[in-house]
């Protein structure tokens, strides 16, 4: 070929041209390849498959349709039909004629309509040149322009006048047609209503059909941009924001480009990407508090809102398992483009402290109740600070007077490993963890933990038992009372698990073993008075008599058992030395911390090291210890670890998926595990102790955790602030904190106990209809001074202790549950006995009320669990308005209760009184009621002053 | 295996990697008859390819070569070596040619060349071409897009631009306003004034080594050596926390290095003299001032006098001391390099009263 190369010719032009023709190719192909690229995307994919999926999905809901349909009436209307066509064709000519003179005033009355919106529009421009002319001008010179205009103003006039005309004309001749037509017309009708379900399934299908223009020419590539059937479809939420650091902005979430049928019904049974939500009643449906057009996606899921490909929207898996099929099947990869990937679906309820911020109780969300509920038995916030959970009580019982309570050993054994004492108990082990169990640390451990016990003992306070002499207990009793007056509502005395029972049964210590820790005399001393050794317990008083308490502690003393861990080294003073010694020099220069301890009896450095270890370990944060009044809390604060970044993690030596809910998980499972493989100085390791979480309980937890969030969502995708919601928020928290829940079922949540009592009828009441039910007076004296209202009962309303800010909270959270707060209200006061009322006397005693209620006296014959309150203290207990509600209908208030319906045809009535109408027969009743006196009736509250 | 990973990761250590690219250039200028060989020439693309494709099975190599922002400096490693092995071995042959007094190789072929076809109908398919390589390259490689930015959380390692990341390397031995701000403008001033400090005519429209010596030296020292050898250790070898990591190493958030830098002052006064730090400054600072001075005000003449007396003469005064004030300015770094490497030297002078360190 170079002899081909012609003279002034660098190269062999024949060459080129082949080098030009191939690479033309090669551009060509690489084009056709960046337009394929572009146009290949998994989401069209999915949309082409949902087609048939819907297709199939309609075909059944039509087959059902069309066997709902009336074949007969069908048949009979279509044969009606035909004959009315018949009819209609008779008058064929007089139907033409008219159908022609329709169209001649149509084509008509378009042309002068056309006219007079010409005229119109030709006067309001000179009108227009003609004002602005004239101003500043002569008027008298602009006349005859004047003249001019308020002539096209009539004529405009006349137009409008000559289109209502003919428009009239034509209706007339409409009407007749449509009269003439009528008899086919109805029948129609009455056809499509009876097939209007399946015409439009019909029509669904039509539209769902194969079709070349649609599915291939406007989906084809390069094309695709003017109208494709295959789209990306999104939403976008005003109120739901991302934070992009600098900025926030609205959420534009696509997901539901693959998730298609995410907000329809009828696809719960098919596999992602195409299945129903869950629960369309509360998030996504249209009728639903979340609907998908205001609320989107990610606010919930997180992930990144604007991918439309799998692996960018940033999935993350449930399981170990998914995340291989995963991987197989979508080229899955751990999410590291986005710092807010994907909650594991179980974990999506984290996010609804987003909007709902500082819930402690979300409705609905069950998920996040129970992980809040662990969090606060757990104590987290206790060492960690977290907004929601400031200023709770301290976890752990007080220690102040520990030495009435309990022996050295059996503290030092109990601190050794507590969940060897008490398997059920929240309290952690401090030492002997993954980090702290060689033969070194060991003779530590014991050091620490021999001056921890030393200092608490040395510490505490003398305690006075309040009765001198405590009568003899009978265990078989004890166990009866134990059992049955409601203590098992927050404790345990069996070997449930923490999971197992619960945040609200491990509300409590729990009771194994507590003939092993402590003395007969103490728990009479606790159970008969418990405020009388810890001033500040949320235990409440049961008002056992002495007999009582007695018998309870023999019961309890009879619980005895468990393994304590044995020391695991001995030690010698100069060691127990050594190691105050370092705690020392954390703190003051080494020759001050020598000069120290040499300064100090063997006595005074195991006390004084004691201090030092309860300030390392916070001891003080769960429990009230002499010493540490202002000592802070040692924990990270969590009020935002949901939002944390990544990079603030350290995974140091451990091999574990590169993200935060893993890291959690193991921190939660083993909280020395970031020690691993290091090498660590005794009070450089970590000192977070292990609570032997279960990775249920860690799961959990975490959700708790990834509900702490950043603020990020503006105040109109908060819960609205009203004197209500507060009420209903603060309540909520309330009820929980107190374990008022334990045995109320409040708002469809808590009454476990009723599961402990055999009939549900003997099970502590329903209060959520409280608000309605009972007037706050009554209710506010009540919770200070309960009074037995079904004396058959053996569960008892303990006495609380609050005070009476929190028990104004709990009225004004049910009169926020029954949205009656704030209302001030006349008592219903009877005060004749006749007429009207008399009738009312007629009724009850005809519905025999006294069957079941205790009128003065417990009705006789009737089993115990079909016995209801006194209703002599209706005057003062129950709203009057309620009472009319709950005479009506019974089990909508209280589903399940034993009263019956008396008026089950309401407003129809059995009854001949007032004419046979239910509504004055059930207001004389309930005036009737309102006549007694004299029930039982709490103490009026009152403080004593002047003293 | 893991011996010839280890192998490879000693010579990515700055020091090693630093010196290393010195003796190549000295090496290739001493040598270049050797060099420009179509042996070496092929050998060393082929050393290369095969480094590249063999380290691609190693993960942590490929983590950081196969990312989609440092495939470029891939290429650039590559390209860089061809085309100053190209230009060496044009400009070696046009010296034997001058040597045995023939016409230099792009005065043969001095025929009239067409415009069209020749000259544009290679520029179309050369067009052509790159817009080929370059869509298929989008389409392979996705743009790197990482996730919104944040300054709570900045990347660690922090990088410049590829183009840049000579500049950042600087600073590890420079403070700041020296690395950031002087050294940049003299490198863009000192490129300005080369037409006018380099008057000499011969090499223009030829390949030439012999007649051009020192600036190409020069130029290979300094665009080669200083400038590009520090993108790629920039892009290849530094890790978090800017540490240094061979190509085989994993970046270890974790890794440490024991890095305790002494002042020239401390030297001086503690080490020397054994008395404390005088505490006005300027007495403090007094042998470091006197240094950099010596350096940049009597070293010139110095040489004037000395070993650069011919260039001295052939310049004159004026483009002398300017060539001469520039040419010590970059030297500067590897001189900081060395006093770092060899005596832990942080500064040469330190006055953090006026935030004025050199």
């Amino acid at each position: 070929m170079a002899g081909k190369k012609a003279v002034g010719h660098a190269y062999n032009i024949d060459f080129l041209n082949v080098v030009f023709a191939a690479s033309n190719i090669f551009l060509l192909i690489s084009i056709m390849w960046m337009i394929w690229d572009d146009y290949d995307r998994e989401w069209k994919n999915y949309q082409r498959r949902f087609v048939q999926l819907e297709t199939e999905v309609t075909r059944v809901g039509l087959a059902a349709a069309m066997a709902d349909v009336d074949a007969a009436e069908l048949a009979r209307l279509q044969s009606e039909h035909v004959a009315a066509e018949l009819a209609l064709a008779a008058q064929q000519d007089q139907i033409a004629a008219l159908e022609e003179q329709e169209e001649i005033l149509g084509t008509q009355l378009t042309i002068i309509d056309q006219r007079q919106q010409f005229a119109k529009a030709t006067y309001d421009v000179d009108k227009y040149t003609f004002e602005v002319a004239r101003e500043g001008d002569d008027p008298a010179s602009y006349a005859d322009r004047e003249a001019n205009i308020s002539a096209q103003y009539d004529a405009w006039l006349e137009l409008g006048l000559e289109v209502e005309r003919v428009t009239a004309e034509r209706d007339g001749v409409r009407a007749q047609l449509a009269d003439l037509r009528r008899g086919v017309t109805d029948l129609d009708d009455q056809i499509g209503e009876l097939t209007s379900e399946t015409t439009r399934l019909e029509g669904q299908l039509d539209g769902l059909a194969p079709s070349f223009v649609e599915d291939y020419l406007l989906n084809a590539p390069l094309i695709d941009f003017m109208a494709p059937t295959l789209k990306v479809r999104q939403v976008m939420t005003p109120n739901m924001l991302d934070d992009l650091n600098f900025i926030r902005v609205p959420k534009i979430d696509r997901c539901m480009t693959c998730h298609l049928a995410i907000d329809r019904e009828g696809y719960e049974e098919y596999p992602q990407p195409f299945t129903t939500h869950p629960d369309l009643d509360v998030y996504v449906g249209g009728a639903s508090s979340h609907p998908l057009e205001t609320t989107g996606c990610t606010v919930c899921h997180e992930g990144m809102a604007q991918s439309v490909s799998f692996r960018d929207a940033s999935h993350t898996p449930s399981s170990e398992e998914q995340e291989h099929v995963w991987e197989e099947e979508y080229g899955w990869e751990e999410p590291d483009v986005w710092d807010y990937p994907m909650l594991p679906s179980g974990m999506a309820e984290a996010s609804c402290a987003k909007c709902h911020t500082e819930e402690v109780h979300v409705p609905e969300a069950d998920v996040l109740n129970l992980a809040y509920g662990l969090y606060e038995r757990a104590g987290c916030y206790a060492c960690h600070k977290t907004t929601g959970f400031e200023d709770l009580r301290r976890p752990g019982p007080s220690l102040r007077k520990v030495e009435a309570k309990l022996t050295p050993e059996w503290v030092a054994d109990w601190i050794r490993d507590p969940r060897a004492v008490k398997p059920t108990t929240w309290m952690p082990r401090i030492w002997y963890n993954s980090n702290t169990s060689s033969p070194v640390d060991a003779q530590r451990n014991e050091v620490e933990i021999d001056a921890a016990v030393a200092y608490l003992f040395a510490s505490s306070a003398d305690h006075e038992f309040a009765a001198r002499s405590v009568p003899r207990g009978d265990a078989a009793e004890g166990l009866r009372l134990v059992e049955s007056v409601g203590c098992l509502a927050c404790h345990v005395t069996g070997d449930d698990g923490r999971l197992e029972a619960g945040p609200r049964r491990t509300f409590g210590q729990a009771l194994q073993n507590i003939g092993s820790k402590t003395t007969d005399d103490w728990v009479f001393d606790w159970v008969r008075d418990p405020q009388h050794y810890s001033e500040d317990t949320y235990m409440p008083n049961l008002r056992l008599s002495d007999q009582e308490a007695a018998d309870v502690a023999a019961y309890l003393m009879t619980l005895t058992g468990g393994s304590p861990r044995a020391a695991a080294a001995t030690y010698d003073q100069a060691f127990a030395d050594s190691v105050l010694l370092d705690h020392l020099k954390a703190v003051v220069p080494t020759a001050e911390a020598e000069a120290i301890v040499a300064g100090m009896s063997a006595e005074e450095r195991t006390v004084e090291l004691g201090e030092r270890v309860i300030l390392r370990y916070g001891c003080f944060s769960c429990h009230d210890i002499a010493g540490f009044e202002g000592a802070r809390p040692i924990g990270t604060e969590l009020s935002q670890e949901g939002t944390k970044l990544i990079t603030q993690l350290d995974f140091a030596h451990v091999e574990l998926p590169h993200t935060k809910i893993a890291w959690f998980e193991n921190k939660l499972l083993d909280p020395s595990v970031y020690d691993q493989n290091r090498v660590l100085q005794p009070l450089q390791k970590l000192k977070m102790p292990n609570y032997g979480f279960s990775a249920e309980e860690a799961e959990l937890l975490v959700t708790a955790l990834m509900s702490f969030q950043r603020e990020v969502q503006p105040a109109g995708a908060l819960v609205p602030g009203s004197a209500r919601n507060d009420a209903l928020r603060i309540g909520r928290a309330l009820v929980r904190r107190r374990n008022c829940v334990a045995c109320h079922e409040i708002e469809n949540d808590g009454g476990d106990y009723r599961a402990l009592v055999d009939d549900p009828a003997l099970a502590p009441p329903l209060l959520t209809p409280e608000g309605a039910k009972v007037q706050p007076d009554w209710l506010y004296a009540f919770l200070k001074g309960p009074i037995e209202i079904r004396p058959w009962l053996d569960v008892r309303m303990p006495t609380f202790s609050l005070e009476d800010e929190h028990w104004n909270q709990v009225l004004d959270y049910f009169g926020a549950i029954s949205d009656s707060i704030g209302e001030f209200r006349a008592h219903t006061v009877v005060t004749s006995r006749g007429g009207a009322v008399a009738t009312g006397e007629e009724l009850f005693d005809l519905l025999r009320c006294q069957q079941c209620h205790v009128l003065d006296e417990i009705p006789e014959g009737q089993p115990t669990e079909n016995l209801a309150p006194d209703l002599r203290m209706t005057p003062e207990r129950l709203q009057a308005d309620w009472i009319i509600d709950w005479i009506r209908d019974p089990q909508s208030i209280q589903p399940g209760t034993r009263m019956p319906a008396f008026w089950p045809d309401y407003p129809e009535t059995f009854y001949t009184q007032f004419d046979q109408t239910a509504e004055p027969q059930i207001r004389a009743i309930r005036d009737h009621m309102l006549t007694f006196s004299g029930g039982p009736r709490p103490a009026d509250p009152v403080v004593e002053a002047g003293s | 295996m893991d011996a010839i990973k280890e192998f490879f990761n000693f010579f990515a250590d700055p020091r090693v990697f630093f010196m290393l690219s010195l003796s190549a250039l000295v090496f290739v200028v001493w040598r270049r008859d050797l060099f420009t060989t179509l042996r070496v020439g092929y050998g060393a693309q082929l050393f290369l390819l095969l480094f590249f494709g063999l380290g691609l099975f190693d993960p942590n190599f490929r983590l950081i070569v196969a990312k989609p922002d440092n495939v470029p400096i891939v290429f650039l490693i590559f390209l860089l070596l061809f085309f100053t092995w190209y230009s060496l071995r044009q400009g070696v042959a046009n010296d034997k040619r001058i040597t045995a007094g023939q016409p230099v190789n792009e005065k043969v072929d001095e025929d009239r060349v067409w415009v069209w076809p020749d000259l544009v109908y290679i520029e179309l398919i050369c067009l052509i071409l790159c817009s080929v390589f370059l869509i298929v390259w989008s389409i392979m490689l996705k743009a790197p897009l990482e996730q919104p930015a944040n300054s709570a959380a900045t990347p660690n390692p922090s990088k410049a631009p590829w183009y840049f990341l000579g500049l950042q390397e600087m600073l590890v031995y420079f403070d700041p306003w020296l690395a950031g701000v002087v050294l940049p403008s003299l490198i863009v001033v000192g490129l300005m004034a080369i037409p006018y400090l380099d008057t000499n005519p011969k090499g223009n429209g030829y390949y030439t080594f012999k007649e051009r010596k020192a600036e190409i030296t020069i130029f290979l020292f300094g665009f080669v050596v200083l400038w590009s050898s520090l993108i790629v250790l920039g892009t290849f070898l530094r890790g978090p926390n800017w540490n240094f990591f061979g190509p085989f190493e994993y970046w270890d958030i974790h890794k440490l290095e024991a890095l305790t830098n002494v002042n020239l002052s401390e030297y001086v006064w503690l080490r020397g003299l054994g008395i404390g730090l005088p505490s006005n400054w300027f007495v403090r600072e007094l042998f470091g001032i006197a240094l950099v001075l010596v350096y940049v005000l009597a070293l010139p003449v110095i040489l004037a006098r000395s070993a650069f007396r011919r260039y001295y003469a052939k310049l004159g005064p004026p483009r002398f001391y300017v060539g001469v004030f520039l040419f010590l300015m970059m030297l500067a770094l590897p001189v900081k390099m060395l006093c770092r490497w060899l005596f832990n030297l942080k500064y040469i002078v330190a006055i953090p009263e006026f935030f004025f360190n050199i």
